[in-house]
């Protein structure tokens, strides 16, 4: 895991997006525990309070869950709503595109268009 | 979450200066520093907490069950360790050892030894001692702090642990707090008192900040960064920003101060940058509004 100590991203957000990313992606799997929030601390080398406000919005996600006592555990794999994130991201995405498709003048017709030439390349 | 001390109300009185009315819960797992100026009461409270100092009225409550009448108990639970001289100087690291073992129930020998090699301070067992007053001050404090994270404690209580080491010491200081609370994980708490919060960010969760003998602000790190917000701007607005301000500096260029997150769209309005302050920048700003409060008074 990779943190910058000094961006404008608070630590807790970089850690919990980094490992929002293994959970989709599959490489965190149902049932594998996270690290306990302290020894993650002390390998990041940073405060307790920060890990464990990264596993909290993970956990208000529904992509964790706190065990009492036993610390953080990924859930089982809902694919709906992995689905509702990954839906999530594209919208925001999205909201980008048009964004920056005003500030350059183009229409919804050739914004459509980049998208298909995009989407060509990518197949 | 739990407590792993309850304080409440606790109030002393000396001549010239009073510890009034400190209501502060201390959470179990957790690293928790007391920020204040110097004068600010921070000694006065550890030294109640640890039984070194008598309060005049108030209760505590440790770990959920025992009060301050516990002294027998709490003295092999709580690891004390005083910015004074916490030992005779005529010691060294051998009779530190020897006597701390004899003191204390959970003292590990091996681990004090392996402590004072990673402070670089010598073996404990070697022939050649140097006694204590020989010592620079952070080696002073390097043996103080190798003494008591040689026991296994539920709670360290320090006071001022870093203003007499150098950055790797600090830095090394940290690393051992982690591994303290990492050890055994959520049962062991931490507090420490320290007026130079810059070289701690990473290992506090939980602050309290104290001027004057009261505690003006208190909470975990993460919620106070997004309670208060850092403001900068030109000096042009200075006048328009400053109602919103909580305390703030400002000169023929710019200005800078903290206010609440919650006036974050009415100072944006000014053009003014906004940012999440660091634990030193809220510190400062906390600060300089009780001496700017007291100074109004």
């Amino acid at each position: 895991m990779k943190i910058y100590q000094n961006s404008n991203e608070p630590i807790y957000k970089q850690i919990a997006s980094q490992l929002r990313e293994q959970i989709l992606t599959g490489k965190l799997k149902s049932g594998d525990p996270l690290p306990s929030i302290r020894m993650l601390a002390q390998d990041l080398k940073i405060s307790v309070i920060t890990t464990m406000k990264a596993y909290e919005e993970l956990s208000a996600e529904g992509l964790v869950t706190a065990s009492k006592g036993k610390g953080y555990y990924v859930n089982a794999k809902d694919e709906k709503m992995i689905a509702e994130q990954h839906m999530c991201q594209l919208e925001e995405h999205l909201t980008n595109a048009i964004y920056s498709a005003r500030i350059a003048g183009l229409d919804y017709n050739e914004v459509c268009e980049t998208l298909r030439a995009l989407w060509d390349i990518e197949d | 979450m739990d407590t792993a001390l309850n304080i409440k109300d606790i109030t002393k009185k000396y001549k010239d200066f009073t510890l009034g009315g400190i209501d502060i819960e201390i959470p179990m797992g957790f690293s928790s520093a007391l920020i204040g100026a110097n004068g600010a009461g921070k000694t006065t409270l550890i030294d109640i907490i640890c039984g070194v100092t008598a309060n005049d009225a108030g209760t505590m409550e440790y770990f959920g069950k025992y009060t301050d009448n516990d002294r027998s108990e709490l003295r092999n639970m709580i690891g004390y360790c005083s910015s004074a001289n916490y030992f005779p100087m005529d010691w060294n690291l051998k009779k530190v050892a020897e006597v701390m073992d004899v003191a204390f129930d959970n003292f590990d020998r091996k681990k004090f030894s392996e402590l004072c090699d990673k402070f670089k301070l010598g073996d404990p067992s070697g022939k050649k001692q140097k006694k204590l007053m020989k010592m620079s001050d952070g080696n002073r404090m390097r043996t103080y702090l190798a003494a008591v994270l040689a026991r296994d404690t539920s709670l360290l209580v320090l006071d001022e642990p870093a203003s007499s080491l150098d950055p790797l010491a600090r830095d090394l200081l940290c690393d051992m707090f982690r591994d303290y609370l990492a050890e055994k994980d959520g049962e062991r708490t931490v507090i420490f008192s320290t007026h130079n919060i810059a070289d701690m960010e990473f290992v506090t969760d939980h602050a309290i900040f104290m001027a004057g003998g009261k505690v003006i602000e208190k909470g975990f790190v993460e919620d106070l960064k997004e309670k208060y917000i850092l403001v900068h701007g030109d000096a042009s607005v200075s006048e328009k920003a400053v109602p919103y301000l909580l305390s703030s500096t400002s000169n023929k260029t710019s200005f800078e101060g903290i206010a609440l997150a919650e006036d974050a769209e009415k100072l944006a309005a000014l053009d003014t940058a906004i940012e999440q302050p660091t634990l030193q920048q809220l510190s400062i700003g906390i600060l300089r509004k009780a001496e700017q409060d007291y100074e109004e008074k």
